[in-house]
């Protein structure tokens, strides 16, 4: 069954073609990792899906419902959302407060903190539920957005660099929390700078290229695809790009 | 608890300094004036405040509200008690009205919109003379005393009424403020896009809160009529006496907390009182001057308002406590 259908979506910024004719569509209950080299429009193709930019062309439909041209809340209240890659937390506001703001999509006040405490159990950030979101570390305000963007019970949660600047301890159990979403029946769009977790974690991969989608296939089909290894896996021998 | 028994206290306290002083005396005005205005800022406390909007056009909904209560009383005999909630309706209205342009604007650029709609609402009421009387101004028509037609003998009715406003003003910020839409308003301020992207509706949520302020502050309008019995469009859409003062009050007490604005009002309105008193047979401007120059200091000792005087208390208290 497809969550996700995505048709030729287009999107200029100026002189830039940022996307050209995006075109997938994704089952229900797959991780598909997004990949692509710094300013393939990885950001603005997540920004778009989920309403924050409006594409000149293309059509997106979440679950059966049009989506194009709806304001974020709407798409939120479909079931999609998205963690910010340069994390865009309620910096003054406790780590709880964060999550729970997220809660009161499909909750009141009370039963959007049971969630949201169970969300920062999920990525491991219980401990430091009282502490202003704008005290932590990087790699944990990247936890925070995954715990907030979960606790709107999203159908499709794409993910915009979670993993970064995390150790590796702390990779795995993201990972490992990634397919344990996957497995609770939550479609997944991964951007990750990682070769060795998205090629771990993802049932599927899509390559960008100055907006263009390159490759679709398997990890392994695209880890072998001689074009991608030519536009892009070729200029990184230490297979972290 | 403490905290309980503080508010009931403060309560009794408020309560009973009307029984000591002249019952239409100078001071009885003052105490009144200090509620109002302590409520009006309180109003305002929620864009300023929760969403952290610096509204400079609130004045708008305050002479709407003196405006329409008073005409209504005029033309149809209807009771303000009446008027007052056909105030609230049109206060609300221009709310409406002025955030759906202004609500995308930020910072100065927002602040400098409201201000320019409280002045065109100022003009309006001078102009429209066959509704308003123009710049000749209103007087609240005497009615024979009965508190069915808000009339009184003495001005201690008066300080009473601006209590209970003050109090139920209060509990609605408060109760916005814990509640589902504090927490919206508080994720629109900090980031508006990652609030969309949780799924707040963030355009519906200040248009809300907008309308909620605007309700209030034309309410709270119709209230000051009947204590200052003559206005005209001046001084009811007065910038400077009614919005910038409003937003001052709010500013110095400590915006965003329920305490705030009742400090700003009572420490500002009592001050600027007395500095007229005292200094009305020196130089022009001198009691205006020395007001400013306090405003400064205080800006510069408490830059997050009068408030953290008390969290920084609370904070030497609680060291102490551990030391011991
Ligand atoms: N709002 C914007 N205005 C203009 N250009 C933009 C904007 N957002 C992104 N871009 C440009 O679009 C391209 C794709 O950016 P981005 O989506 O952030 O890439 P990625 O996430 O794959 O690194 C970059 O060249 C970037 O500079
Ligand atoms: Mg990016």
């Amino acid at each position: 069954m497809t969550i996700l259908d995505v048709r030729g979506i287009s999107r200029r910024f100026g002189g830039l073609q940022a996307l050209s004719d995006v075109t997938f569509s994704v089952p229900k209950g797959q991780i598909v990792g997004l990949i692509g080299p710094n300013g393939a429009g990885k950001t603005t193709f997540f920004s778009t899906l989920c309403g924050l930019i409006k594409p000149d062309s293309g059509a997106i439909m979440l679950d059966g419902t049009s989506i194009v041209g709806q304001k974020p809340h709407k798409v939120a209240g479909l079931g999609m959302t998205k963690t910010f890659q340069n994390v865009a937390l309620f910096a003054e506001s406790s780590v709880l407060d964060n999550v729970l703001t997220a809660g009161l999509l499909r909750h009141d006040v009370e039963k959007a903190r049971e969630r949201a405490l169970a969300c920062l159990d999920r990525v491991g950030l219980r401990s430091v539920a009282h502490k202003m979101a704008g005290n932590l570390s990087f790699p944990e305000r990247a936890r925070v957005e995954l715990a907030r963007a979960l606790c709107t019970d999203p159908k499709v949660l794409l993910l915009d660099e979670v993993m970064a600047a995390l150790n590796p301890v702390e990779m795995q159990e993201i990972m490992d929390l990634i397919r344990q979403l996957r497995d609770d029946g939550i479609t997944l769009l991964v951007v990750e700078h990682h070769m060795r977790a998205i090629m771990a974690i993802c049932d599927r991969i899509l390559v960008l290229n100055f907006g263009r989608l390159l490759a679709d296939g398997s990890p392994r089909e695209v880890a072998n695809d001689p074009v991608v290894i030519e536009a892009y896996l070729g200029r990184s021998a230490e297979g972290h790009v | 608890m403490k905290r309980w028994i503080a508010i009931v206290v403060i309560v009794l306290v408020a309560m009973a300094v009307p029984q000591v002083l002249n019952p239409s005396g100078y001071w009885m005005r003052v105490f009144t004036l200090t509620l109002l205005f302590a409520a009006m800022a309180q109003a305002w406390n929620l864009i300023g405040g929760l969403a952290n909007q610096l509204s400079l056009g609130h004045a708008a909904f305050f002479g709407i509200g003196a405006y329409t209560s008073t005409i209504l009383l005029l033309k149809f005999g209807i009771s303000p008690w009446i008027g007052m909630f056909a105030a609230g309706a049109l206060g609300g209205l221009a709310a409406l009205v002025i955030a759906v342009p202004t609500m995308r604007l930020q910072g100065h650029y927002f602040a400098l919109a409201t201000l320019a709609f409280g002045e065109v609402a100022r003009v309006i009421a001078n102009v429209w003379t066959s509704l308003t009387g123009g710049p000749g101004g209103l007087s609240v028509p005497f009615v024979p005393p009965s508190f069915a037609a808000y009339s009184f003998k003495q001005l201690l009715p008066h300080a009473y009424i601006a209590l209970v406003a003050l109090i139920i003003v209060t509990v609605i910020f408060e109760v916005i403020r814990r509640g589902a839409m504090g927490y919206r308003l508080r994720a629109i301020r900090e980031n508006a896009a990652a609030a969309e992207v949780i799924g707040i509706d963030t355009t519906k949520v200040k248009l809300q809160t907008a309308v909620i302020s605007g309700v209030l502050t034309a309410m709270l309008g119709t209230l000051f009529a009947q204590v200052a019995v003559f206005f005209d469009p001046d001084t009811a859409f007065s910038a400077a006496s009614i919005s910038i003062r409003v937003a001052l009050i709010a500013i110095i007490g400590g915006v965003g907390t329920a305490v705030g604005p009742i400090l700003g009002a009572f420490f500002i309105v009592p001050i600027e009182e007395l500095m007229n008193d005292l200094f009305s047979s020196g130089a022009a401007g001198l009691s205006q001057l020395i007001f400013g120059v306090i405003l400064i200091v205080v800006i510069l000792w408490r830059p997050r308002g009068l408030v953290t005087i008390f969290e920084a208390l609370r904070a030497r208290l609680q060291g102490r406590g551990a030391q011991s």
